[in-house]
């Protein structure tokens, strides 16, 4: 422990590291209301984390090319030593990240957290969101097998209803008419390289853009939860008189983590199937389609919406207009009340989406 | 205070648990990455006797590395490792010569691998054959 | 104000348009339950309202596995399907109702395999001596999907006895029961990512030597054939079993994991209380 001390001292005397620690650290301090939600973030670096490792230890083994693909991950699941287990944590990991980035959402959505000053918050957020999407649907594609192949058909057709540009744009994605061994290139360049850092880079602007305007307040447990911020200068929202973040709330955001990694493997050892469905172990097969096709559960309710609308453009723009109404959130609910109690007409709309989505993403899975 | 003696007992359970934990990832992780499990008892090859005409050297594939099966102008039989004991390269066989040349820093070698001339430290290694009813086991 | 009450107000719509797609969406999109149908053949159009004997086979060839795999009467009889005056010209193929001994042959076209067991069989060196044919047992318009219930009392008892017939059921039907279970286990295991490729052309091979067994009448030689057969799906078993038992391992390790961490999520848990 005392060689521990002199090490510090010795990157200290040369980076102020205790400078940073009691800035950073120790004298970062957090309300003292605060709940265990707010460690949802946390959760999504350590997802983010582990996909990207897993990610890597998987490319060790993973084949790219159309011929070979689902061979490598044959061969990755049945013969490299603990090949199942990381592709497992992959797969699962990557479901799990889309469900706590939901939960992150509502969390934010119910304390009104997405308000004045911290639009730019919300709005990098919903950029993720999208990102993340966006990586869960090439990484999709990998194992080029019947589910992947047709899940990316149908979810590269969609694209097609857009006027004017809309074939063209589809082509474009595949990189040829039908999904082939050009958009597993595309897909996969996308998914290991282009996509993992702009999300990076994303969350690290969220991050920032944290740490520059100040944690919030949960507005719970006190009386006055509508104060209107004044927008005349740049304030850091300091909590004076609150709970250091190392140790205290560094210490929920491990127990909270571990309580996630405990759900996680729980999944992987004894749910295993839970990501797949049978055809996720054909190879794929470019001219036969099999029965009862579907997308993965977080894109379900899109794809039930498409299918409701006769038109596919409607059905589009319909989830446009939704998303960009979620998108511009902060600035179409400019009410400074945050307790969800207190914002009626917000709790009505929100509960109505959600059972929504609920029940759109439902039929989805049974139509 | 009190406090501190359970932070002391708590902070030990945790490093002892984490520590178990680090341990429980990278067990996999190492396994994962490392190179397949040799067998024990490398497979045998079996060739005809026929496959190696005198003065030749036949180039096989033998517990995973390259090997060399060469039949000399007398007749004889030898089955020989074909990598340089210099610096690994794959040696070639020089039929006016009948000795093995390496390309890569000019090492020579005998048909039963001694070193002829060059940088190499080590005779060529000597696999095991057999040699029955006009068939070569190899191992 | 009043630009804030205006906002509001575009969040009003929300909830009547979710209401309204909720509302709408049965009538919107309406089930696709569709058969695919084919054409009916010119022989069904006729022969379907003709009396007794000549209309009688429509029926029966409706219920049958034939006709769900579109496979209709030209298929077996000849003749052109589409056009009535050819329907049953020979110069078109027809060939009508096939005699007695010619019944295996008649089969054998689509069912070669099946005809060379049959025809190598007690019951196909009896054909034309008092024998039965293929649609003694299986029928000639209503053949459903053969299964060891062809196998039954009442049937074979039309000729002989049923104690030779009992045994030989018997004993298929204990291979069958095993022959499923593996079938089972390895899609089970296939949709879990395990490499099922060899099992599953062991098997295939397995239940195709299984099948040739379904003609043969000789007790003694189906005894035989079923225990070789057993014997190599023990095989497939015990393979099985490998997979079954390092997967049980798999389970408890990860349980142990799943403790751990709630242990670890618990000891931090307490030692955050040490500093409120």
């Amino acid at each position: 422990m005392a060689l521990l001390k002199r090490l510090y001292r010795w990157v200290d005397l040369r980076i102020g590291a205790s400078e940073i620690v009691a800035k950073e650290l120790t004298g970062y301090l957090l309300p003292r209301n605060i709940n265990e939600w707010y460690s949802l973030g946390s959760i999504l670096l350590v997802i983010f984390a582990l996909q990207v490792v897993t990610g890597m230890l998987l490319m060790v083994y993973y084949v790219p090319d159309a011929d070979k693909a689902f061979k490598s991950v044959t061969f990755i699941m049945n013969e490299v030593p603990y090949g199942w287990l990381i592709r497992l944590c992959h797969a699962v990991g990557s479901n799990m990240m889309v469900a706590v980035l939901i939960l992150h959402m509502l969390s934010t959505l119910f304390m009104g957290s997405y308000k004045s000053p911290r639009e730019l918050n919300w709005l990098t957020g919903f950029i993720l969101l999208t990102l993340v999407q966006g990586i869960s649907l090439t990484g999709y594609l990998a194992p080029w097998s019947q589910l992947s192949f047709w899940a990316t058909t149908v979810a590269t057709n969609s694209a097609s209803a857009i006027p004017v540009i809309g074939p063209y744009l589809v082509e474009f994605l595949r990189g040829g008419k039908l999904v082939g061994p050009p958009t597993l290139g595309r897909f996969f360049a996308l998914h290991v390289s282009v996509l993992p850092v702009v999300i990076a880079a994303l969350i690290g602007a969220h991050l920032f853009i944290l740490k520059r305007t100040g944690i919030s307040t949960p507005p719970f447990g006190s009386s006055e939860t509508a104060k209107p911020w004044r927008a005349e200068s740049y304030s850091y929202q300091s909590h004076p008189g609150g709970i250091p973040f190392f140790p205290n709330y560094a210490l929920q955001d491990l127990t909270s983590i571990c309580i996630y990694f405990a759900i996680f493997l729980a999944v992987v050892f004894f749910a295993p199937n839970l990501p797949f469905t049978p055809d996720a172990f054909v190879p794929a097969d470019p001219f036969k389609t099999p029965a009862h096709i579907k997308p993965e559960w977080y894109f379900l309710a899109n794809y039930q919406t498409l299918k409701i609308f006769p038109s596919e453009l409607l059905g589009l723009s319909v989830q446009a207009i939704a998303m960009t109404f979620l998108a511009l959130l902060p600035f179409i609910d400019r009410s400074p009340e945050r307790h969800p109690m207190k914002r009626p007409l917000f709790l009505i709309c929100t509960v109505a989406g959600i059972l929504l989505w609920i029940g759109l993403t439902v039929w989805g899975h049974f139509s | 205070m009190e406090n501190d003696g359970r932070r002391k007992f708590l902070g030990v359970c945790l490093a002892g648990a984490t520590a178990a934990a680090a341990v429980a990832v990278a067990y996999p992780v190492v396994r994962y990455l490392g190179p397949k499990s040799r067998q024990a008892g490398a497979e045998k090859l079996v060739l005809s006797a026929s496959d190696v005409p005198e003065g030749e050297a036949k180039f096989i594939e033998y517990a995973g590395a390259s090997a060399v099966l060469v039949k000399t102008k007398t007749g004889e039989l030898i089955a020989l490792s074909a990598v340089c004991t210099h610096l690994g390269c794959i040696v070639q066989w020089v039929k006016d010569q009948q000795h093995f040349l390496c390309p890569c820093h000019g090492g020579l070698f005998a048909t039963d691998g001694t070193v002829l001339a060059g940088p190499p430290p080590r005779p060529l290694a000597k696999i095991p054959l057999t040699l029955t009813e006009g068939k070569i086991t190899i191992g | 104000m009043m630009i804030k009450a205006s906002m509001r107000i575009l969040a009003l719509p929300l909830l009547p348009i979710g209401a309204l797609i909720l509302a709408t969406m049965p009538i919107l999109h309406p089930t696709e339950a569709i058969c695919a149908e084919q054409p009916e053949t010119v022989c069904i159009q006729c022969h379907a309202s003709l009396p007794d004997k000549l209309g009688a086979p429509v029926n029966l060839w409706r219920n049958s596995i034939h006709a769900e795999n579109g496979i209709s009467c030209n298929s077996c009889h000849g003749g052109d399907p589409k056009n009535a005056a050819e329907a049953m010209s020979p110069s078109k193929g027809f060939i009508g109702v096939p005699s007695e001994t010619n019944v295996p042959a008649f089969c054998g076209r689509c069912h070669p395999g099946v005809q060379k067991d049959y025809l190598a069989s007690g019951h196909g060196r009896a054909l034309g001596k008092g024998g039965p044919t293929c649609v003694t047992c299986h029928g000639n318009h209503q053949v459903l999907k053969a299964s060891l219930d062809l196998i039954n009392e009442k049937s074979c008892t039309r000729c002989h006895s049923f104690e030779r017939a009992k045994a030989i059921k018997d004993a298929m039907q204990q291979t069958e029961g095993y022959i499923e279970g593996i079938g089972r286990r390895i899609s089970g295991f296939q949709a879990t990512g395990v490499d099922t490729e060899r099992l599953g052309k062991g098997l295939f091979a397995v239940r195709n030597r299984f099948h040739t067994l379904f003609h043969e009448v000789n007790v003694a030689r189906v005894k035989t054939e079923s225990t070789q057969i057993n014997t190599e799906l023990a095989k497939l078993d015990a393979d099985l079993k490998v997979i079954e038992e390092s997967h049980a391992k798999r389970r408890v390790a990860g349980a142990i994991a799943v403790s751990c961490l709630l242990l670890i999520a618990l000891l931090v848990h307490l030692l955050r209380r040490t500093y409120k």
